[in-house]
């Protein structure tokens, strides 16, 4: 924890460096009283405040045998990527395949990266997702999904 | 009498077909929330947001309070039956309700559970419609300087008590400031920090961020851990619920201190039904005749918990209905959900809204009253529920949750937002910064900077301006108090340990 919140407070710091500098570059107030960079500066100092404080305390503070790497080890990490590849992947392709086969796709996807299901059951599942949702959305609160080329 | 005529209109407005439908859903969708260990409150009410988007607004957050309240009922099941709490406000459950369940009496365990959290939310709500209406109208004379004040209180209640690390949750609190920040500034028109991007000028959005921030960090991290299968053999029948006279005995006074401790608990800001959980049972077990029972399967250590998470659950609506001041995560999430659907939330409400606030006020009776019938005859449902693996159900909330926040706006850059915030919900969840105070703070964060400027124009930039009114002077006090709580406390031990070494 010593070393990750050594890094944390950087980059704190590093962001209130820069909210200070983007506060600084904002207009002042055209009437009287505060202007739009007031809240943003004051939030700028507080942050560079605790992020010091975090550094210092984190400085000071004895590396025991207890101070874990908060962080997991390879094979979590690469469980949350699957699923966080995934999304990315649903994100960026939604508006060209389509709600249904996008949505479909994704739920198989997961099932099987993530949940190793059979493909039948993961099959099944995605089927089913992808009905409920289409229902609700479309059917229920007729909001108009994204079609792909093909019109579904 | 007013009063009665209020709450009268309230459950006309409740008692539609589709409000006692959709009551009913957000009840079930709430215990099953409860009952499902890793998936907590927040996480069921920020998935509703978009999905009941298109709803009515009474209707829609009569739902998402269902969520709230059905939670707290729910997370007593797998507390008692597996010793996993379902939820955070269920932990101090398991303490006396597993050996419960040990040493044969799951049933009478279950069953005051329910019975206690039937009583506690009830009671809450009966101080709710007695309380609110009187806080409302003392409320509606507050100028900018009492509600920055007050917002200023929220935040730093939340911040220093909600987790372990006060200076975390201030830093978590700062950030959700400085993302309110982003987009025009409504008073100057001036655009910060949104980078050109067409995207940003309107802010960051809210259901994007709440979703990310709970349900996607929630479920990555359970995820990231092999498959666990719960289950429970207990057979449970309907008359094996009721606990006996005894049992009643023992917890009748630990019911009600636990609904006053709860519900007095949930009404101040920073403090949720977590809390108020652990409070209760601490007094419990303070106050009995027989403190070593505790821990051993006392049903007064059932009831004590149970009761307190509910009626806490119930207090935390006065400060969100009255004053426009979530209390905690959960509530934060629904004031958001209150914003996006138009209602302005503050001590008028009452006024401008009464329908919206009497009728949901009415339709927590009624869900409570469905909470005990889900929770008493069909517990067996729930514990049959266990035995499905799931962590199957994970893909499929990521799935509903992305294609929610896609479809409020149909804009696909909420669904990055959420990613990216999904992403840095983990991150601090791993390095132990509590997420409340961000997503509270980004709620408040406009309400925090209107009062703040205007308090200061009025006051030609004096901040005497917050100490010279009564009221805001008491509000600011405590704010600064529950700031620099943890460093007095610090310095506190260490002059006790210099005193020690002199001796």
């Amino acid at each position: 924890m010593k070393k990750a919140d050594l890094i944390t407070g950087i980059v704190l710091l590093a962001l209130s460096g820069f909210v200070l500098f983007k506060s600084w570059l904002m207009p002042e107030s055209l009437t009287f009283g505060p202007g739009p960079a007031f809240l943003p500066g004051w939030l700028g100092v507080i942050l560079a405040v605790l992020a010091t404080i975090l550094i210092v305390a984190a400085w000071r503070r004895d590396p025991d045998a207890l101070d874990k790497n908060p962080f997991p080890g390879g094979r979590e990490l690469l469980a949350v990527g699957k699923i966080l590849g995934g999304l990315a992947a649903f994100a960026l392709l939604m508006e060209t395949l389509g709600f249904i086969v996008n949505t479909f796709l994704f739920v198989l996807y997961l099932m099987r990266a993530s949940q190793r299901e059979t493909w039948p059951k993961a099959a099944l599942i995605a089927v089913l997702t992808t009905t409920g949702l289409y229902l609700v959305f479309q059917v229920l609160l007729s909001i108009t999904l994204p079609k792909n080329m093909f019109g579904f | 009498m007013e009063i009665l005529n209020q709450l009268m209109m309230g459950f006309q407005v409740a008692s539609t077909w589709e409000n006692l439908l959709f009551c009913f859903m957000g009840t079930l969708f709430g215990t099953l929330i409860g009952v499902l260990p890793g998936i907590g409150p927040t996480t069921g009410v920020a998935i509703l947001i978009p999905i009941t988007f298109g709803l009515n607004p009474t209707t829609a957050i009569i739902t998402m309070a269902g969520v709230y309240y059905g939670a707290m009922f729910g997370g007593a099941t797998t507390s008692i039956l597996l010793n996993v709490p379902g939820e955070s406000a269920s932990v101090m459950t398991c303490m006396d309700g597993h050996p419960l369940a040990k040493q044969g009496r799951p049933g009478p365990a279950l069953g005051m559970a329910a019975m206690s959290s039937f009583i506690g939310g009830t009671f809450a709500i009966v101080l709710l419609t007695l309380l609110a209406p009187t806080l409302a109208g003392y409320a509606v004379s507050f100028g900018p300087p009492e509600y920055f004040a007050l917002t200023l209180m929220g935040l730093t209640l939340v911040s220093s008590l909600g987790g372990d690390s006060p200076l975390k949750g201030l830093i978590s609190g700062v950030l959700g400031l400085l993302v309110a920040c982003i987009g025009i500034d409504a008073i100057s028109g001036v655009s910060r920090f949104t980078f050109g991007s067409m995207y940003m000028l309107d802010g960051v959005d809210f259901i994007g961020v709440a979703v990310g921030l709970f349900a996607l960090s929630e479920i990555l991290e359970n995820i990231e851990g092999p498959m666990e299968q719960l289950v429970s053999k207990t057979k449970l029948r309907i008359r094996t619920l009721f606990p006996n006279l005894q049992d009643w005995k023992d917890s009748y006074k630990t019911i009600i201190r636990g609904s006053f401790i709860g519900f007095f608990i949930g009404v101040l800001p920073g403090a949720g039904a977590t809390i108020a959980s652990f409070m209760s049972y601490a007094t419990a077990k303070k106050l009995s005749k027989h403190p070593e029972k505790f821990g051993k399967g006392a049903i007064e250590g059932v009831a004590a918990p149970e009761s307190a998470n509910n009626a806490a659950a119930g207090g935390a609506m006065v400060s969100l209905l009255t004053l426009g001041i979530p209390g905690s995560g959960t509530t934060a999430v629904l004031l958001g959900a209150l914003i996006i659907h138009g209602m302005r939330p503050g001590p008028m409400l009452f006024t401008s809204n009464p329908d919206f606030v009497w009728g949901l006020i009415a339709s927590m009776y009624i869900g409570n009253v469905m909470l005990i019938i889900q929770n008493m005859p069909m517990i067996g449902m729930w514990v049959r529920l266990l035995k499905i693996p799931y962590k199957v159900l994970l893909p499929v909330i990521i799935t509903i949750s992305a294609v929610g926040v896609y479809v409020t706006d149909n804009n696909i850059t909420d669904v990055w937002v959420m990613f990216a915030f999904g992403v840095i919900g983990y991150v601090m969840r791993k390095m132990k910064y509590p997420a409340a105070p961000l997503v509270l703070a980004l709620v408040l964060g406009p309400m925090v900077e209107r009062s703040l400027r205007q308090s200061l124009t009025i006051s030609h930039g004096d901040i005497g301006i917050f100490f010279s009114r009564p009221i805001s002077a008491t509000l600011m006090t405590i704010a600064l108090l529950s700031l620099f709580a943890p460093l007095f406390r610090t310095m506190w031990i260490r002059y006790k340990r210099g005193k020690a070494a002199e001796v």
